[in-house]
């Protein structure tokens, strides 16, 4: 608890990280919060085609799109599927990457260099253009961006967890537990794992945002949830047939990503000032 | 110093020479259509549909051609024909002289070959023709004369065989490869004699092709060197490359905001013409629970057809609530159709044998937005009556393949059907006869013995009025059995390049034939 609420302070005091925890938790509370403070709840099926395409107004905050529903509303609930594709792309990478990563660190010989090199497979195409195949192949639906971006985006988490498992290795804590007679498994799960974590947690904050954003070019490019699904990218997506002249249409869904991925970008920034040990160290040498 | 200047005074001139936007006289005029789907495949014989008619409109010739609009069948390859007193045989007089694009003169015997090929093949047109002719049937009388024997009369004949896109019969020869007629070869080359030969073809991209001056329809004293027929997916970069100027030309069925952009567009003109398309939802017939008559009724007064229609489209269509185009003959005027109704919907669920207990899926096509947002109008009113709905998308070509059976068709599919003989058959007939199963107009796998009768009927007759009698009891039926949701017909706004001229706009190919066009000076 103590750790954690170090960490807190220490966000806190770094202004670029404080923006990014509360653009965050603006995210979270409007995901949550979605079905309370929509205006129009209903407008994420409901459609009105009468009232397509209205200038922001005080019925409608954000104007309306090509169907006569709320942009507002629609905005609030596509939050839930951002965060929805976030959390279980990014955790669904940690689960195949950071064991991956423990092993290729662990072992040395040929188990090592096959699950490295199968990740650098994976590292060698960008991952959006990995991720568009896959998703091309399996057809457009929610589980399918999500299992693209699981699959595109575990080598990261390997990457960093193989060399780190690596470095730690020759570190005398390590040696002497082993000396002691742990076994492989309780020496890198108990003792590897925890004195890797702050990478981690860093490459996931980071990775939090930039899969969001991969997300957000699958739905453009119409690989995402199918309609009326108020995905962010597909939003933008559909807008833009009436640009420029139902500016908020494409402008709404647009700024809410940018905002999401700006968040976790700085909040994955200031993790690393507060959590690398080598950055502190320096901080603390010359603090000293 | 003067002498300097005069260089750079020439410098300067030339330069400017350069940078002249229009071309001079002798230089090659280009033309890039904007399409909405892929073209998979540049066999005349493998395709029947309006998103890749311009390969068979530019590349290929028929023996017939439809024109203008409203549409009249025109004398292409033959010269003139004649119908034996039973109805049975038909006489085709080739043009002499007329050339394939390497020089070899059009004979009878290729226009056999081309028959037998797309009977052989089963793609594309097969599924109408073979319902008239069967494969061995067709005779090349001499050079210039070729017969076609019926297996029973039908009124249709003539207007189908615009279809029969006449190949090099020895050069398809030369490229065969264990019986396949040249189907592996001629899905990517040319085997046409057509006003424009192929010259580059990329299935991601499109195709390009260059004036065939040795056509025997004589060519104009201005006219369109190159064509280009390009995959643009998106409504929204089509339009903006019309309004840039990247593009001279595009479907004409874009939504009404797209419209009035163009319109506003000082270098685009939209051409206006009366046309005979329809959308529908093909409902899948035979799986269940849409094997329900009630089920689907309630299918049918879930659609918001006003708030599609004039709210989604800005009024530019019209209700068409029978499966054929409301200003075709053979409509029975006093069917009012289905209507927006949500009580009604409900209750004819509740009156439904089997429960609807997993989501329906609705198809569209990737390219076409319209398609998209019906999908949607489709959704929100299922919905509403407590149905859960999937919507899947793919672009034509694949959503052709996935209609050819029962099994991989969605349950429903949103998209049009165009004009390709002006004939109610081109509708009803194809659309409803269990005969016509495996091909995209037939994707709602109606099966229905007195449908199939009437339709026979209307076929085999050429007394006009018997037939219009049969189409109309036929469309009462299929109404009844709301096999289908018919939501509109459409007008056509042909985006063209303001200083195109000659566009020559037919339901049938919708303006793709480009050797009528050329550029104002």
């Amino acid at each position: 608890m103590s750790a954690v609420w170090f960490v807190v302070t220490r966000l806190t005091r770094d202004r670029s990280a404080l923006i990014g925890l509360v653009l965050i938790a603006l995210l979270v509370l409007s995901a949550a919060l979605a079905p309370v403070l929509a205006t129009h709840p209903d407008d994420v099926f409901e459609l009105h085609p009468s009232e397509r395409l209205a200038a922001p107004s005080g019925a409608h905050w954000l104007g309306t799109d090509r169907m006569g529903a709320d942009v507002y509303s629609r905005l609030l609930f596509g939050a839930r599927i951002t965060i929805l594709i976030g959390i279980i792309a990014v955790g669904a990478s940690l689960a195949i990457g950071v064991p991956i990563g423990l092993v290729a660190g662990y072992h040395h010989g040929w188990l090592s260099d096959l699950l490295m090199r199968v990740s650098d497979i994976f590292l060698a195409v960008p991952q959006v253009v990995l991720a568009i195949a896959i998703a091309q192949t399996l057809g457009p639906s929610l589980p399918n961006v999500i299992l693209a971006l699981s699959v595109t985006y575990w080598p990261w988490f390997a990457r960093v967890v193989y060399a780190e498992t690596r470095a730690l290795q020759k570190e005398i804590f390590v040696e002497s537990t082993a000396a002691l007679g742990a076994s492989p498994w309780r020496l890198t799960v108990l003792h590897v794992l925890p004195n890797i974590a702050s990478p981690i947690i860093v490459r996931a904050s980071i990775g939090m945002g930039f899969t969001i954003l991969t997300a957000a070019a699958l739905g453009f490019l119409g690989l995402g949830p199918p309609p009326p699904t108020p995905e962010w990218g597909r939003t933008i997506a559909e807008s833009r047939e009436f640009l420029p002249d139902a500016w908020w249409y494409a402008t709404a869904p647009g700024l809410a990503i940018f905002l999401t991925v700006m968040g976790f970008n700085l909040l994955g920034d200031g993790l690393r000032d507060v959590l690398d040990p080598r950055l502190r160290r320096s901080r603390t040498a010359r603090d000293g | 110093m003067t002498h300097g200047r005069s260089w750079l005074t020439v410098v300067l001139v030339l330069s400017m020479l350069a940078a002249i936007p229009w071309a001079p006289a002798t230089a090659q005029t280009r033309f890039v259509f904007a399409n909405e789907s892929p073209y998979d495949t540049m066999d005349p014989h493998a395709a029947f549909d309006v998103g890749r008619v311009a390969v068979r409109l530019n590349l290929y010739d028929g023996l017939y051609r439809w024109l203008d609009n409203p549409p009249k069948l025109e004398p292409w390859l033959a010269e003139s024909h004649s119908v034996s007193p039973d109805g049975l045989t038909y006489t085709f007089t080739l043009r002499r002289g007329a050339k394939f694009h390497d020089g070899a003169e059009i004979t009878a015997e290729d226009v056999r070959y081309s028959a037998e090929r797309i009977l052989a093949l089963k793609q594309g047109a097969a599924a109408l023709l073979a319902t008239m002719i069967a494969p061995g049937a067709t005779k090349a009388v001499d050079r210039h004369t070729v017969q076609f024997t019926l297996t029973k009369p039908a009124a249709i004949f003539l207007a189908v065989v615009p279809e029969v896109h006449v190949v090099n019969s020895a050069l398809l020869k030369k490229h065969e490869k264990d019986g396949d007629w040249g189907a592996a070869w001629l899905t990517s080359n040319d085997a046409g004699s057509g006003s424009y030969m192929l010259t580059r073809y990329d299935p991601a991209v499109g195709f390009i092709g260059k004036r065939f001056a040795g056509h025997f329809m004589p060519w104009g004293a201005t006219f369109i060197d190159e064509i280009e027929f390009r995959t643009v997916k998106e409504d929204n970069t089509r339009v903006l490359g019309m309004i840039k100027g990247d593009y001279q030309g595009t479907g004409g069925y874009l939504p009404n905001d797209q419209v009035k952009r163009l319109r506003e567009a000082s270098n685009v003109k939209i051409i206006e013409q009366e046309s005979m398309r329809i959308m529908m939802f093909q409902i899948n017939n035979q799986r269940a629970p849409l094997n329900d008559v009630h089920v689907r009724r309630a299918i049918s007064y879930a659609f918001d057809y006003d708030g599609f229609n004039k709210e989604i489209l800005g009024g530019s269509v019209e209700r068409n609530p029978v499966p054929i185009p409301n200003n075709m003959w053979g409509v029975p005027r006093d069917v009012k159709g289905y209507t927006y109704n949500l009580d009604k919907a409900k209750a004819e669920l509740a009156m439904a044998k089997p429960k609807v207990d997993r989501p329906i899926t609705i198809g569209y096509l990737q390219g076409f937005s319209q398609t998209e947002q019906a999908a949607t109008v489709m959704a929100n009113g299922l919905r509403k009556v407590g149905l859960e709905t999937k919507l899947t998308s793919e672009v034509w070509p694949a959503m052709v393949e996935r209609m050819k059976k029962p099994e991989t068709s969605p349950d429903l599919v949103v998209y049009w059907i165009s004009t390709y003989y002006a004939d109610p058959n081109n509708w009803i007939g194809e659309m409803f006869h269990s005969g016509q199963w495996g091909t995209f107009k037939a994707s709602s796998f109606y099966k229905n013995a007195k449908v199939d009768e009437l339709l026979d009927a209307a076929l085999k007759s050429t007394d006009r009025k018997a037939r219009e009698k049969a189409y109309q009891d036929a469309a009462r039926i299929v109404v009844e059995d709301a096999a289908g949701v018919w939501v509109y017909n459409t007008k056509y706004f042909g985006p063209w390049a303001k200083n195109l001229e000659g566009v020559r706009f037919s339901p049938i190919g919708n303006g793709q034939e480009i050797r009528w066009l050329h550029y104002s000076k």
